[in-house]
């Protein structure tokens, strides 16, 4: 009776030990955005504000070790069997190999070198999603926290001059801001949900409805801040991309309505 | 006793193991974006999961569009000026094919997931008269968002619900893999004919 008993113990001490482990290893925490309005940085007649939920979003960009347990669990997203429509052939290509990272020093740094298939992928893996660029930029727009720079248009143009490092630095290694998000800049450039969102581009004119009823007067836009050097280029970047493109410097974090 | 015991320690196991299998994400995994389906070719736009429902609201994947060339515009119904155009311009291409009537499908996919329902997408396939080689669809944010990158089309919902968007006229092959495409609204339709042809040879 009383070794029935410590096997009956014994096994609940298992089960409840292994479920924690396990749940350290799963749980990323997220942070909570209040809803607010988000101002189209390309002002047209049609871009107004537009309204953008609250929503909670992971505190820190997907680290590497974080995507091997997708790419373990998922094997088509082995950097071996991927299809190239889905991710060009930069894929993954700082590990080692298929299921190793390699370089311990990047285990707990953003993963980079991933599509937006791949990216799409990992968020519906996790129950989770990509942000709208509305979203992502609301967030990235929280005020910094110890900051020792004037502006955050500051700071990024500062980190814009630098040269990349060997590898990208870990994570919550740059600042916080006040929704408790880590390095929402200086760190990587991350996916958007609508990336492919169209702007004034080289296309502009095209005869493309947008154009018709916005670029007409010779192409002249206007943006919310001129003088935003920062947010050109982020919006220039987002522009150049691809959704198979894999990119040294380009990583992703994911969202999640509010229940 | 003993046996209760007995049964109770199995049941704690049997549930701990579960809940194992649970965080380990076997069996549970929500279907990822990229899953190929059979034997298409890895190049093959029909490789997307995702379901999309017709003018008919019959509920279809890419795939079973596969057996034809596919020509693929992507629009939303309540657009003023450059969807019906895209639209009438596929229909000059329909009309230049006209011998090979019912060897292409013409598909229509919508921006405009919260609007263009299919009684929405039955109107408008009424109003512009396009025939049983036509398929509107419909589909969710995310498929739409998806294959919208695939195909390289750029849009953005606005404030009032309305798009901005680039208009392309893609042709799929047979397999479903992208074989041509054309920019613009009111383009010059005989390269994209041609295309066709020779995919239908």
């Amino acid at each position: 009776m009383k070794f029935l008993l410590s096997i009956l113990m014994a096994s609940v001490f298992f089960c409840v030990s292994k479920a924690q482990k396990k749940a350290v290893v799963i749980e990323k925490k997220m942070a909570t955005v209040p809803g607010g309005n988000y101002k189209p940085f390309f002002v047209t007649k049609n871009n107004k504000p537009i309204y953008v939920a609250a929503f909670k979003m992971d505190e820190s960009a997907v680290t590497n070790s974080e995507f091997l347990e997708f790419v373990k669990a998922n094997p088509q997203w082995h950097r071996s069997k991927v299809n190239h429509l889905f991710a060009d052939t930069n894929y993954l290509r700082h590990w080692k190999s298929d299921l190793e990272i390699g370089n311990p020093k990047i285990y707990n740094s953003p993963v980079v070198n991933v599509s937006w298939f791949a990216a799409e992928a990992y968020a519906k893996w996790k129950n989770k999603r990509l942000p709208t660029i509305a979203e992502w930029e609301l967030a990235a727009n929280g005020a910094p926290k110890n900051f020792k720079y004037k502006s955050i248009t500051d700071f990024i143009l500062d980190w814009y001059t630098k040269p990349n490092p060997p590898f990208v630095p870990n994570v919550k290694s740059t600042y916080q801001n006040q929704y408790g998000l880590y390095d929402m800049n200086g760190l990587i450039w991350e996916w958007t949900f609508n990336f492919n969102s169209f702007i004034a581009s080289k296309d502009s004119r095209d005869n493309s409805e947008a154009d018709f009823k916005n670029f007409c007067a010779g192409g002249a836009i206007n943006v919310v801040d001129k003088t935003d050097y920062a947010t050109y280029l982020r919006f220039g970047y987002r522009a150049s991309l691809k959704g198979s493109y894999c990119i040294s410097s380009l990583g992703f974090r994911c969202v999640k309505d509010l229940k | 006793m003993k046996s209760i015991l007995f049964l109770i320690i199995i049941a704690v196991v049997a549930g701990c193991s579960d809940r194992n299998t649970q965080s380990a994400f076997v069996g549970e995994v929500p279907k990822s974006a990229a899953a190929p389906v059979g034997t298409l070719s890895s190049e093959s736009l029909y490789q997307l999961p995702d379901t999309f429902q017709t003018q008919d609201n019959k509920k279809v994947t890419l795939s079973s569009f596969s057996g034809k060339p596919t020509i693929v515009g992507m629009i939303f119904t309540h657009c003023t000026y450059a969807c019906p155009r895209l639209t009438s311009d596929m229909k000059a291409i329909e009309e230049k094919l006209n011998s090979e009537n019912g060897k292409v499908n013409y598909l229509l996919v919508s921006f405009d997931s919260e609007r263009d329902l299919p009684d929405q997408l039955k109107k408008f396939a009424n109003t512009y008269s396009l025939n049983k080689n036509w398929t509107l669809l419909h589909g969710s944010e995310s498929a739409v968002r998806t294959l919208s990158v695939l195909l390289n089309v750029q849009f953005q919902k606005d404030a009032e619900g309305n798009f901005s968007h680039s208009n392309i006229i893609s042709v799929l092959d047979k397999n479903g893999v992208l074989a041509f495409q054309k920019e613009g609204i009111d383009a010059d339709p005989s390269e994209t004919i041609e295309r066709i042809k020779q995919l239908l040879q």
